[in-house]
């Protein structure tokens, strides 16, 4: 008796649990099964992606048109994605990691979750300052943080470098966003790697000593600011340029027309790119596939499509630019091993920290 | 002596009802105990590192903020509810359940909204500048760091107070206020004198809620670029990629939540008014006039602001961007919302009732599992999320064995990845959500009828779904309903427990406003105010059939 007392209630809340949450271990199941069976028929390939663009999933869409390999994509953040693989670890279902900005893939390759890619295809897709140094990861696109500037009250000749922003006649007019931003923590990273640790420190003093506001909003935000004359310089990235250029809103390609582009430390050491890549993750199940998704992204016909649609910098070559992106013409950027940019991380948030840069 | 007695009491009480609430307590409290033993972890260098230079800095903004909101949010609460609770003005009745609506738009899509719209591009300074030819100064309108989280979580939040409030001033201080007013008391020093520390349980309860929210919140401070404890549990998780150093703030956070609360019990206490439960509701006053007016223009101004507008904004813009964002993988979004919140709803409302039910004995017992399995209402999201992640790894190691048994490999990670951590973690945030409904049920219906059906020989399980579950249906579909627009809307949980393949609207909504691409995030944002909508008209439809 006390027994069926104490099971009862138990049996029937457990069946509508189960019942309940059955609905979804099913499905779960189901997708499990159809990804082994698919597997082993060697037709797909799993990208877990940081970049959240239309223009990608247009690029995956066609490939899977010409080679019948389905693409499947799991989209979160780059240090979320980069957890999860860790965590896997052996059974990991993704094939590919992509992300924007090089620290972060170095950081992704520092945590051993990247295998070397060997192709020639790609090795000629690709120039290799645009690639991993062990191959472990290949450039898909990238940006260039530039000096955005109003056309009105600033000429490019009062221009020069990164450094030169630090100087007094920027006081109080010179924007940039928040330090949390991975596209500011990797520029301070390649300043530790080219100028030492303790000039970084001084440039990141001095950027903070020259801010027209305390650091708010996003890359988009800053433009708007000179727009708004609440500064006339800003550190931003040329992505968000030609978005703006191009948005659907006709006040924020007002914004566009209102700023210049000027490419910094041409006559040093070249401006600061943030790289978008494309890593084999080391425990990847569909190894051919996934080297093919690579090849057909870099060549020059996909490499064009991304340029025109998202406004980066094409990494193959022998791919045209678009109208825009070729009106600023070509530009020395940084020359640096991008794994400098994972190691020298943690560093560039402790000198912003200290230099009080939000 | 007394041990024996003790037994004999566990002996008499305990049954399979008690087991499951027991499990669901467990559940609860194991990951924040998971949290609070971080403190006692050797402290690493990123700790050294954030304590001398940003602590300070987090601590400060978070009570800014907090306190800010809170006084705020009740200021504007309080005077709303004594308005529409005490008066008669033009549309009141409109206004009464209108004024609900702000709390249907999720904090952080208001916040990218307001931004937005009064921002240099945005509709209000780009017509200033077009049609009039005057430039504002942009940084007057700018809805930026904690001035602009305050406006934000002001507007959308009050409501909390509001509701709570007015409840309280229409059903229970009827003889006060009106003792009060046959002497001849002016209104506002009935309001001063009598309603505001009548009312104090009241305004208390629904700002410690606003408290929460805010102390939880990450959406908003996170897009407004403003460091609290909450962002800087993110932060160091994945910028620093330090779990030890974010499981300290989360331990440090509770601490603050637990003062928090220790205070709240304070300030309830102290005077105690006797209420009679059945009393008469209040008379509404009418407003002659210019005061009439006014306060159809308070209501109305508020109600514009909290609501109106900024829905209208989303749904220009989602028109602005339709054909470039909508595609079938909506509906996916809004099934797998839909889907994750149901399934959780559903395990939230069965443990609720069993809870509940066995609470009625009002014993010591069950009165300290009722406040352990509604503890995690205070508790805000990342801190679960920690402590559920902390937890659920630790489980699979402990199941490595039964795994390799079953042939899945070598210590695989199958909980951890699986969707039940995200269930779990919706369990454990919105068990309150669901049980205060419920408790409220079974005290409406009393125990008469569960003692005549005992006495009658029908045993526990069998009298509750013969006599009980029929009486008590209202609340439970009342308090499955609330539940399910809180998991449709709730996004830290969502952001960092989601399996792989998994986005809810929220999730979705947050990661187009985290590139940039604010009018791409109208459309899902409408559909989380939409099924928030739905779901108070729900309720009010059942409200109604109940009187």
């Amino acid at each position: 008796m006390s027994l069926s007392k104490l099971l009862k209630p138990l049996l029937v809340s457990a069946a509508l649990v189960v019942g309940l949450a059955g609905c979804g271990a099913a499905s779960d199941n189901e997708e499990g099964e159809a990804a082994k069976s698919k597997t082993t028929e060697n037709q797909e390939v799993n990208i877990y992606t940081a970049r959240h663009y239309e223009a990608d999933d247009e690029i995956y869409k066609k490939f899977t048109e010409e080679t019948g390999i389905k693409v499947n994509v799991v989209k979160g953040k780059a240090e979320e994605l980069i957890e999860r693989i860790k965590r896997e670890g052996q059974s990991t279902a993704a094939d590919l990691f992509v992300t924007v900005d090089g620290g972060v893939l170095a950081y992704a390759k520092q945590n051993n979750i990247l295998q070397p890619v060997t192709s020639d295809v790609i090795d000629q897709n690709v120039p290799e300052n645009l690639r991993d140094v062990d191959n472990n990861w290949i450039g898909l696109a990238t940006r260039a943080r530039i000096i955005a500037y109003s056309k009105d009250r600033v000429s490019p000749e009062e221009l020069s470098t990164y450094e030169d922003l630090t100087s007094d006649k920027w006081k109080g007019k010179l924007l940039v966003r928040s330090s949390t931003s991975l596209y500011n923590q990797s520029l301070l990273a390649s300043f530790i790697e080219l100028n030492g640790e303790e000039q970084a420190e001084e440039w990141a003093q001095g950027i903070v000593n020259n801010f027209a506001r305390q650091p708010d909003g996003g890359d988009r935000d800053q433009a708007k600011a000179i727009a708004a004359g609440t500064g006339d310089v800003a550190i931003m990235n040329t992505y968000y340029v030609g978005l703006l250029a191009n948005s659907e809103d006709a006040e924020e390609r007002k914004v566009a027309d209102s700023i210049g582009v000027f490419f910094p430390n041409q006559e040093t050491n070249g401006t600061h790119v943030n790289i978008s890549g494309i890593g084999l993750t080391k425990h990847s199940k569909n190894k051919e596939n996934a080297i093919k998704l690579i090849e057909y992204m870099t060549n020059v016909e996909a490499q064009e499509y991304l340029s025109s649609t998202n406004y980066e910098f094409p990494v193959n070559q022998n791919a045209a630019k678009p109208e825009l992106l070729e009106s600023w013409g070509d530009f020395k950027m940084q020359d640096l091993n991008f794994d400098t940019l994972g190691e020298h991380n943690k560093k560039a948030i402790e000198i912003f920290n200290k230099t009080g840069w939000k | 002596m007394r041990t024996e007695l003790i037994k004999r009491k566990i002996k008499k009480e305990f049954n399979g009802w008690w087991l499951i609430s027991l499990i669901g307590a467990v559940v609860i409290l194991l990951p924040i105990l998971f949290i609070f033993s971080s403190l006692f972890l050797e402290p690493n260098e990123n700790w050294m590192q954030i304590r001398q230079y940003l602590l300070k800095n987090y601590v400060t903004n978070t009570f800014i903020l907090v306190a800010f909101t809170a006084i705020f949010t009740a200021i504007l609460g309080v005077t709303l509810a004594w308005l529409v609770a005490a008066y008669d003005f033009p549309l009141k009745s409109f206004f009464r359940w209108a004024l609900l609506l702000p709390l249907s738009i999720p904090t952080f899509i208001a916040a990218y909204t307001y931004r937005t719209m009064l921002g240099y591009t945005g509709v209000v300074q780009s017509t200033l500048r077009n049609h009039f030819n005057y430039q504002i100064n942009p940084e007057w309108l700018s809805v930026s760091g904690i001035g602009g989280a305050v406006f934000i979580f002001t507007l959308f939040l009050f409501p909390y107070v509001y509701l709570i409030t007015r409840a309280f001033l229409e059903s229970q201080s009827t003889s006060y206020i009106e003792s009060a007013r046959l002497l001849g008391r002016k209104p506002v020093t009935v309001f001063l004198k009598v309603v505001l520390p009548l009312s104090r349980p009241a305004i208390v309860g629904g700002t410690v809620l606003v408290f929460y929210e805010v102390l939880g919140d990450y959406g908003v401070t996170s897009y407004l670029g403003i460091h609290t404890i909450s962002t800087a549990i993110f932060q160091t998780w994945f910028g620093m990629y330090d779990v030890d150093s974010a499981m300290r703030f989360a331990a440090w956070l509770m601490i603050i939540i637990i003062g928090i609360f220790i205070l709240e019990r304070l300030l309830r206490q102290g005077r105690r008014y006797h209420l009679s439960n059945k009393s008469r509701p209040l008379v509404a006053v009418k407003l002659k006039g210019l005061a009439g007016v006014a306060a159809f223009i308070y209501c109305g101004v508020v109600f514009l602001i909290g609501f109106l507008i900024p829905f209208i904004q989303l749904i220009t813009w989602a028109f602005m961007t339709f054909d470039k964002v909508w595609d079938a993988t909506f509906f996916t979004l809004i099934y797998q919302t839909v889907y994750i919140a149901v399934i959780s709803t559903g395990i939230i409302l069965i443990l609720s009732v069993v809870v509940a039910n066995v609470s009625r004995s009002h014993s010591y017992l069950s009165v300290i599992l009722s406040k352990c399995v509604t503890s995690g209402y205070s508790i805000p999201g990342p801190i679960i999320a920690i402590g559920v992640l902390a937890m659920f790894i630790y489980l699979d190691q402990w199941l490595a064995p039964l795994y390799s048994a079953f042939g899945l490999g070598e210590a695989p990670l199958i909980l951890s990845l699986s969707i039940v951590m995200l269930i779990v973690g919706y369990f454990i945030r919105f068990m309150a959500t669901g049980y205060n409904p419920v408790e409220v049920g079974f005290e409406k219906v009393g125990i008469r009828y569960m003692e005549a059906s005992r006495m009658l020989g029908k045993n526990v399980t069998k009298t509750f779904f013969k006599v009980d579950l029929p009486l008590i249906k209202g609340s439970i579909i009342s308090g499955f309903v609330l539940t399910f627009v809180e998991i449709c809307k709730e996004l830290p949980l969502a952001l960092l427990l989601r399996p792989f393949n998994f986005d809810t609207l929220a999730t979705k909504t947050y990661q187009y406003a985290n590139d940039e691409q604010i009018y791409e995030a109208s459309i899902s944002s409408l559909l989380i105010i939409a099924i928030s909508i739905l779901s108070v008209i729900i309720i009010q439809l059942i409200g109604k059939r109940v009187k």
